[in-house]
Formats: structure tokens, C-alpha cells, sequence
């Protein structure tokens, strides 16, 4: 223990105890000379020896000095001994009590007067509450700071003439630079700042309330763009405060940048899409708008004011009267009631009424409108959309009045016009149709059986319904058209002849998707027809009975006129002669006159037989067979009506022969119509008459027309001119006939059939085939 | 007859026929014309003579029938029809049109000879029926307007007395009128002028009895 030159060891020692901290001396080697009893009260007064343990760097405070604390405490005592500088640590000390309390320990070396350590004085101070203190403001700090970094918001700090001071983690992280980094040369801080993180073309505007802010002190307030570590601009939303002193001085400015970029996007797309919503609002070819829950008008898009010409101010008119002007007189008392009704309702709206746009002409236009309704059901607004639908109307229009015409059509073609379905059931009638049947379409259905068999049950002719039946299936089944004369019962029961026709209607693909068929009605035209063959026939006749009479007129002129010259003459001359004197003179002329003209009377002979022979320029090589067939064919009307049948039997090997086809068609039809006049009689049995064509012998054919009718007394004799055995015959068919079979060089004879009837028949010459 | 006093046309188109009829007219001493189509009939100047037309039915231009009709309305002569072949139907119709006989070919004289006689009789009548018209109307040409006037009166049989009253005009003057008209008109007597007046087709206009017109 050292004493001091001053003062008495036990005034020391009392000094030393009356002050609040704990002393202690050590000698140089780091021995404890004295620790207070303060001190020794404090640890309890431990057994073992506090001092430095000989030849060790330990010491016997390891016992009460935190064990956290020792080693760095002992390597400060050691250096502080080793080199005599103050000794200064903080370190905690166990209590008695055994807590430990944060103490202040401070020695100072004292050294002789050659400046040798001599020893150490050495107090201790509680500073536990100091500590806990600084613990508590370094938590809060670190809190703080924290705080600061933690916050979603980029905080700086500016010293008053702007020079950034302080960034936050967040911002610096953003950046990817702290305040120190952007020191630049040749510019403030502030500058090089903007520069090198605002958009370059938000840096003007940013600079510029910046500095109007720390001229002026008010608050920053901006939003610009900011460039992220990795280039990237985002929006940042900033604001800025002034802190002032006592003074009102500004110390700093405090800044606060928050990233809105995500939200700016998002409110840009939001409004993108909201101007797209509203731009397909108002281009959409539809007028769209919104009642309240009331029917006050509370928005229209674009195009209903454009058509409606009015604007919104006009529209909304609470009593919806611009909205009613605009709709045609005569709907506006079914629009009115229907949309309050609706809005009284909150059934939907839906109506077809004319609205026009300013004093252009009315439109049909379909209005809609539906209710959106809250959670609760209650209506929240009504929308409503208008669409123009004038040409859909129009063009409705005009098919309904197509249709109506083609139904007027259907209905007014003078034919009996229907449609079946592709299997044949009766689907329409037109109205003579149904006017004709006296029942519609589906008047004949009956359980059990198809439409179109009970239709056809009903009114197809009984005769006729096995064949339409036939042919209809057949049409159905191959998609044929389909075309049949039968009789159709009329509602008063009366058949009537019809000519029905009917083709199926494909669709692009070429399937049946119905038929159509049509009747005609030809029972008038039936009747017509047998009563204009009847007429036809009386005409051939009479053409027939003409051409005889004129011929054997013209034959009975050309006889006569000479004849009567002769008679005439005849009288004069015998005037002449028996004049008084005769003149012989004149007699005699009048004689040259009589001889010529007797003359020329028997020339008109030879002149008739001579009208059949000249026409042979005519003749061609034909088929006799062919020839046959057509006469027949030409008479089938005529024999049909007779009920006669004609059979036919041709040598098949016959040759062409060299004829006048028209002549030997005229033979023909003289002779089977004599013979149809020969089957008159006949009452009952067969009435046949029966054609052959042979050959006969080796240089002619012949030709046979067979009756069965009574036959002739004297076959030969109806070949003279002017006989007949017909009360309107001239008697110079046959004669005819003969007259051109025999300038054919053939031969026409008539015998009597057995047993009954004639045969008529002549050849006609083959030519030789080598002669060819 | 004399062959200067008439004259027979012929219209055929037979040449023979032409000649054997011009032949036998000549031998009857008869004055012929033959001629060949109705057209040449048409232009040929026919003299002032009483005549005849013999018509052939069937002729070249138009039948014969039907060129009855369209000159029935003219100065023609009586037509005696030939036909080659004749018709009940055509004669009757040719008969009823005014025909004189209607003959079919050949003929004998003497239906020939008796239908041109009896022709030329009705055109000879016709034609003297006509020639004392015509003096008639030159006689009533002459009368004066006032003559012409009194004239209806008179053959109506009104007194002088009345057809005076009719006209205003005193009795006396009315009879001097009156004989004037005798005079002119070569009446005998007044049954003789009421027949001319009706030849003349003057109309009875007044009755003598009292109260009518």
C-alpha cells in the first residue's frame, strides 16, 4: 500500500468511502494493496484472494467479474499494466446477492519522480442504471432504425440547402447506392442525385419543386419516376417536410417516397379499360342506358344522344319525356305502361316500338332493360340497351308480305297446289286445294293410318288410288318427279279428271326435304279433247268427202264445160242450116267448133287417171312395216273410240319397197277406215281388224286389211267409180285407191274373209336387188 | 224482134263457151257481146238499149253470185245465170236477188232463147218505167216554188177553199195555181195528177176533214 504525501491514510481512506464509488489500489504488478470495504461488502467478501495470481495472466476477480466480461477486462489490465496507461473498462460485477450490476472501473497509474509506475488507483462506479439506460435507447434506436428501414416507403433526409443526408435500406436497396455514392464532381449532391435516379424527364420538374420547397419551406409533394437498382423507372409518390428548431430554422428535411408504380399501372389499366368500356359503350351499334330504381334517367351512352339529338341534361329529365318524344305517337301508349310496369315490377323490359332520331324519319327499334339488384334483392339501377332494328323490321315486313303474296299466289294459281313432307305426308293445301277437297290437310287423318293414305282413301277415285299409290311410292323411294293423270273427288263428290305433278325440293345437300305437287284440273280439257277428236274426226271426214267431191266436181266441170259448148254450138249451127238459104258458111265453123271441143272433152279422161301417175317423183325406198305403224298410230284415236283393235302380223323379212309413203298412207286409210265402217254393225263379238304384210312370191309384197264385218255381196264392183254401198259415199274412194295401188305397178283386189267379212289387200312390186 | 232494138252480154270464162253462145245468138240474129271476167264487163260502154246478161257462176275475178249483188244497186240489165253444176241453194238465192232464170250447162235453146226473151221484156219495161219518170220530174222541175207548194194540197184532196186558208192566199189565186199546175204537169184530170203525183212520190200531207193536219 503507498501512501500519499498529502494526506493521512485513514483521511484517505475516509475520502475514499464517503464517495460514491468503490476504490481500490494495486501495486505495478497488478496486486491488489487495498480494496475498499464498500467494495469487499459489495462481492461478499469472497475467501479467496482478488488479486492477480502469481505467474498467471488470471486473477482472482474471475470469481466476481461476469464471465463475459473477464477475459476482455483482463487483457485490459494487462496492457494497461504492461504499458502505464489508464485503465478504463465497463464491465458487470457479481453481488452478494449474486446479480450482477454494470460497473464503471477507471485507474490511473502513479508514478514516481523518475516516472516509474508505482502503482494504481483504481474506482469503480455503479453505472447499472446507465447501462440499462443505453440498452434501452440503443433498443429503441435499433427500434427505430428498424422502423426506418422496415417501413414500405422510401425515407431520406436533406440538410437544408437539399444535399441528401440519410437514405433508408429500402432506398438505398432501391437505388443500389447510398448517400455517399453519389458524390459526383463539379455538382452539388442534390444534382448528381437527380441526375442519376429521376426519369430524365420528370428531373426538371423534380428539381424545380425542390427548390421551390426549400426556398420557400413548404411541403414537397410529387410524383415522378425513379430509377431501380437494375434501370428500371417506377412511380414514386413523394412528400417532404421541413423539421425546424426552436428558431423555426429548418434543420432538415424529411422525405418519404412511396412506390406507387404497381398502383399507377393498375390505375392505368383502369382507366384503359374504363375508356375501352367506354368507348365500346358508345361504339357498340346499340344505345345503351341506366334508370335509377325510380325510372329517372341516370346515364346514356354516346349514340343515344346522338340519335335521340339531346343531351344527357335533356335525357335525364326525371319524367323520361325527352325518352317518350322520341317514340312514335302510336307506341308511346304501349311503351309508357310497359316500363312502368316493369319499374313497378322490376320484371324485365322488352318492346318493339319506332323512335326516330331528331325529325328524321321513325325506326324500329327494340328496347331492353333488366334490373341489377344488391344482395338484398332490391333494385340498384336499371339497364337498358336500344337496338335499331329497323331493317330487321323492314326486311320482316317484306317477307311477311312475300309470304302473303306467295300464299296469295298459292292461293289464286288457278291449280290445286299442295306440299308433302319427304315421306309423303300431305303437309299444305293451297286454298282451291282445300276449296276443291272440301277439307284441309289434316281433315282425313285418322288413327291408325298414314296421312296420305287416308288422304288418298278420301279423295282419289277408287279406280285410280292402287296406280297413284304405286307411282307416288315410287317418286318418294327414288326422289323421281312425279307425274299421273287420276281422278280427285270434289267436296260434292263428283271426280274430276286432274293431271298431277310433283318434284321434291332438296336441300344443299341434295336430300328430299319435300314435295311439291300441283293438279291441274284437265276434265274440261279431257272433254274438249274426245269432243275435238270427235270434231277432228268429222273434219277428216269431211275433208275427205270434200276433196272426193271436188275432185269428182272439178272431173264433172271439165266434162261438162265442153260439153255444153258442143250443145250450144249444136244449136247454132242448126240454125244455120236451116235458115233460108242455109249458111253453109257459118254451119260449117260452127261443125270445126263441136269436133274440136268433143276432142278436148274426151282429153279430161285420160287427164284424171294421168293426176295419180304424175306424182311418182315422190317415191322413196321405205319400210311397208313402218308405213303400217304410223297409219295406225295416226288412227289410234279412232279406233280406240270404236273400241276396235287392230292386230298386226309383218313378215319381218320383207324388203324397203320403192312407193309414195303419203299415197299408201292414203290406201291404208281408206281401207281401215272401211273396214272400222264394215265393224259398225257389229254389236257384240269381237271388232277386230287385222293388218298383214307378206311377201308374195319373189318380186312383191302384199298387203292385207281383214274385217269381220258383214262382207260384200260383190267384192269386184266396189272398185268402179261412183259405187258405194255408204249413203254419203261418193263411191270413188276404192277407185282412187286402186287408181294409185296400180300406178304403183301393184294390185288392189278385195275378197271375202272367212266366215265373215272382207279382206281388201294389194301388192306392190320389189324391186329386183341386183337391179340396184 | 229486132235485132237493133236490144242487146245480149255474155260473161264467161270459157272461150268455148263464149263462142258456141255468141254463135248461137248470131244465128238467132241477136247482137252478142262476149265477154271474159266481170271486170271486163264492167268497163265495156254499154249502148242505150234494152239488154241482157248472161252470167256464168263460176267465174275467173269473182263468182257470179256475189257480182249480182254488188250490181243490183245500179243501172244493170236482168241477169240469166249458167253454171256448170248447179245447186239448189245458189239458184234460189240467185232467183230471190232478181235473177231471171238460172240455167245449168249444157242448156237447150230454147230455155236459152226463153230466158233472154223474158230478160229483155222486164229491161224493156224497166227502162220505159224509168223514161216516163223522168218526163214526169222534168214536168215537176217547171212548176214555180209557190206551184210546188199548192201542188201537195191539191192531191190531198183539200178544197180550194182550205188549201187557200192553208197557205194564206186568196181562192182565186189558189185556183189559178191550181189550173197553172194541170197545165204544166199534162194532167187530163185531177185523178190524173194525183197519179203522177204519186209516181213522184209527192206526199199526201193534209186530209180535208175539218180538225186535222
Amino acid at each position: 500500500m503507498v501512501k500519499s504525501g498529502f494526506l493521512l491514510e485513514r483521511e484517505a481512506r475516509l475520502i475514499e468511502e464517503s464517495m460514491p464509488g468503490l476504490g481500490w489500489c494495486a501495486d505495478p504488478n497488478g496486486k491488489f494493496v487495498y480494496v475498499s470495504p464498500k467494495t469487499l461488502d459489495y462481492v461478499g467478501r469472497p475467501a479467496a484472494n482478488l488479486d492477480r495470481i502469481e505467474g498467471t495472466d488470471d486473477c482472482g476477480w474471475r470469481q466476481v467479474v461476469h464471465t463475459d466480461d473477464y477475459d476482455r477486462l483482463v487483457a485490459t489490465w494487462l496492457h494497461s499494466l504492461q504499458t502505464g496507461e489508464p485503465y478504463e473498462s465497463e464491465h458487470r460485477m457479481r453481488r452478494f446477492d449474486g446479480t450482477y450490476r454494470w460497473f464503471r472501473n477507471a485507474a490511473m497509474p502513479s508514478r514516481d519522480d523518475h516516472g516509474r509506475v508505482v502503482g494504481w488507483y483504481g474506482t469503480m462506479i455503479d453505472i447499472e442504471e446507465q447501462k440499462q439506460a443505453e440498452a434501452a435507447l440503443r433498443d429503441s434506436e435499433r427500434e427505430f432504425s428498424q422502423l426506418v428501414d422496415m417501413v414500405p416507403g422510401h425515407l431520406w433526409r436533406l440538410a437544408p440547402d437539399g444535399e441528401p443526408i440519410f437514405f433508408n435500406k429500402r432506398m438505398v436497396d432501391f437505388l443500389g447506392l447510398d448517400v455517399a455514392d453519389t458524390g459526383k464532381s463539379g455538382m452539388s449532391r442534390l444534382e448528381a442525385v437527380i441526375e442519376t435516379v429521376v426519369h430524365p424527364d420528370d428531373a426538371a420538374e423534380f428539381s424545380d419543386a425542390l427548390s421551390h420547397c426549400l426556398l420557400t419551406g413548404e411541403g414537397f409533394d410529387m410524383r415522378y419516376r425513379l430509377r431501380r437498382a437494375d434501370g428500371v423507372y417506377r412511380w414514386m409518390s413523394s412528400r417532404a417536410e421541413p423539421m425546424r428548431d426552436q428558431d423555426g430554422r429548418i434543420v432538415h428535411w424529411y422525405g418519404l417516397c412511396h412506390d406507387i408504380d404497381d398502383q399507377m399501372h393498375a390505375e392505368d389499366a383502369l382507366r384503359r379499360s374504363e375508356r375501352q368500356l367506354q368507348q365500346m359503350i358508345d361504339a357498340v351499334p346499340v344505345s345503351i342506358w341506366c334508370l335509377t330504381p325510380e325510372g329517372t334517367p341516370s346515364y346514356f351512352n354516346k349514340r343515344v344522344m346522338d340519335q335521340i339529338g339531346s343531351t344527357v341534361d335533356d335525357l335525364t329529365a326525371s319524367d323520361r319525356s325527352v325518352f317518350l318524344a322520341s317514340v312514335h305517337p302510336d307506341d308511346r301508349p304501349t311503351v309508357q305502361p310497359a316500363l312502368t310496369h316493369s319499374l313497378e315490377t322490376g320484371e324485365p323490359f322488352a318492346l318493339k316500338y319506332r323512335q326516330r332520331r331528331g325529325r328524321a324519319p321513325y325506326r324500329w327499334t327494340e328496347g331492353r332493360a333488366e334490373a341489377l339488384r344488391d344482395e338484398d334483392g332490391r333494385i340498384v339501377r336499371w339497364y337498358g340497351i336500344c337496338l335499331d332494328i329497323d331493317d330487321v323490321v323492314m326486311a320482316q315486313q317484306a317477307l311477311r308480305e312475300r309470304e302473303y303474296q306467295l300464299t296469295q299466289l298459292a292461293d289464286i294459281v288457278p291449280a290445286l297446289v299442295g306440299r308433302l313432307t319427304s315421306d309423303g305426308e300431305p303437309s299444305y293445301f293451297n286454298k282451291r286445294l282445300i276449296d276443291y277437297f272440301g277439307l284441309d290437310v289434316a281433315d282425313s287423318d285418322r288413327p291408325g293410318t298414314s296421312r296420305l293414305a287416308a288422304t288418298i282413301g278420301a279423295v282419289v277415285h277408287p279406280d285410280d288410288a292402287a296406280a297413284l299409290t304405286e307411282r307416288l311410292n315410287r317418286s318418294l323411294t327414288t326422289g323421281e318427279s312425279f307425274s299421273l293423270r287420276y281422278r280427285l273427288r270434289r267436296y260434292d263428290g263428283v271426280y274430276r279428271w286432274m293431271r298431277g305433278r310433283a318434284e321434291p325440293m332438296r336441300n344443299c345437300d341434295g336430300e328430299i326435304v319435300q314435295w311439291y305437287g300441283l293438279c291441274l284440273d284437265i276434265e274440261d280439257e279431257i272433254r274438249t279433247q274426245e269432243a275435238l277428236r270427235g270434231a277432228q274426226d268429222k273434219l277428216a271426214r269431211a275433208t275427205q268427202a270434200a276433196n272426193l267431191s271436188e275432185l269428182s266436181a272439178s272431173i264433172a266441170h271439165e266434162v261438162n264445160q265442153p260439153l255444153a259448148a258442143i250443145v250450144a254450138t249444136c244449136h247454132a249451127c242448126r240454125r244455120w242450116l236451116s235458115g233460108d238459104p242455109p249458111n253453109l258458111e257459118r254451119a260449117i265453123i260452127t261443125l270445126e267448133r263441136i269436133i274440136r271441143d268433143a276432142n278436148s272433152a274426151s282429153e279430161v279422161a285420160g287427164r284424171i287417171r294421168a293426176l295419180f301417175s304424175q306424182i311418182n317423183k315422190a317415191r322413196s325406198e321405205v319400210d311397208i312395216t313402218e308405213v303400217i305403224t304410223e297409219v295406225c298410230r295416226l288412227m289410234a284415236d279412232e279406233l280406240a273410240k270404236k273400241n276396235i283393235q287392230v292386230e298386226t302380223d309383218f313378215d319381218r323379212s320383207l324388203p324397203q319397197v320403192l312407193i309414195d309413203p303419203n299415197q299408201i298412207e292414203q290406201v291404208l286409210i281408206n281401207l281401215i277406215r272401211n273396214a272400222i265402217d264394215a265393224l259398225d254393225t257389229i254389236v257384240d263379238g269381237a271388232r277386230l281388224i287385222r293388218l298383214r304384210a307378206v311377201l308374195d312370191g319373189d318380186s312383191a309384197m302384199r298387203v292385207e286389211v281383214r274385217d269381220v264385218g258383214p262382207g260384200m255381196k260383190e267384192p269386184e264392183r266396189i272398185f268402179e267409180p261412183f259405187f258405194t254401198t255408204k249413203e254419203n259415199g261418193m263411191g270413188m274412194g276404192l277407185s282412187i285407191c286402186r287408181s294409185i295401188i296400180e300406178s304403183h305397178d301393184g294390185r288392189l283386189w278385195a275378197i271375202s274373209n272367212q266366215p265373215t267379212g272382207t279382206i281388201v289387200a294389194f301388192t306392190l312390186p320389189i324391186q329386183a336387188r341386183d337391179a340396184a | 224482134m229486132n235485132s237493133e232494138n236490144f242487146i245480149v252480154f255474155i260473161v264467161d270464162d270459157d272461150a268455148r263457151m263464149r263462142e258456141a253462145l255468141s254463135d248461137l245468138l248470131e244465128s238467132l240474129g241477136w247482137r252478142a257481146v262476149a265477154l271474159g271476167s266481170a271486170g271486163e264487163y264492167m268497163s265495156y260502154p254499154r249502148p242505150d238499149l234494152p239488154a241482157c246478161l248472161i252470167l256464168d257462176v263460176e267465174l275467173p275475178d269473182i263468182n257470179g253470185l256475189d257480182f249480182q249483188k254488188q250490181i243490183s244497186h245500179g243501172d244493170h240489165p236482168p241477169i240469166v245465170f249458167l253454171t256448170g253444176h248447179g245447186d239448189i241453194s245458189s239458184s234460189v238465192r240467185a232467183i230471190k236477188d232478181g235473177a231471171v232464170d238460172f240455167l245449168t250447162k249444157p242448156f237447150t235453146e230454147g230455155d236459152l232463147v226463153e230466158a233472154i226473151q223474158s230478160a229483155v221484156e222486164r229491161d224493156r219495161a224497166v227502162r220505159q218505167e224509168r223514161a216516163e219518170f223522168e218526163t214526169l220530174r222534168g214536168r215537176l222541175a217547171s212548176l214555180t216554188p209557190r206551184e210546188r207548194e199548192v201542188l201537195p194540197l191539191v192531191v190531198s184532196g183539200l178544197l180550194n177553199k182550205q188549201a187557200a186558208a192553208e197557205l194564206g192566199i186568196s181562192e182565186v189565186t189558189l185556183q189559178i195555181h191550181r189550173s197553172k199546175i194541170m197545165q204544166k204537169m199534162e194532167a187530163a184530170s185531177l185523178a190524173d195528177l194525183v197519179r203522177i203525183a204519186e209516181k213522184l212520190q209527192i206526199p199526201i200531207t193534209h186530209s180535208r176533214r175539218a180538225g186535222s193536219t
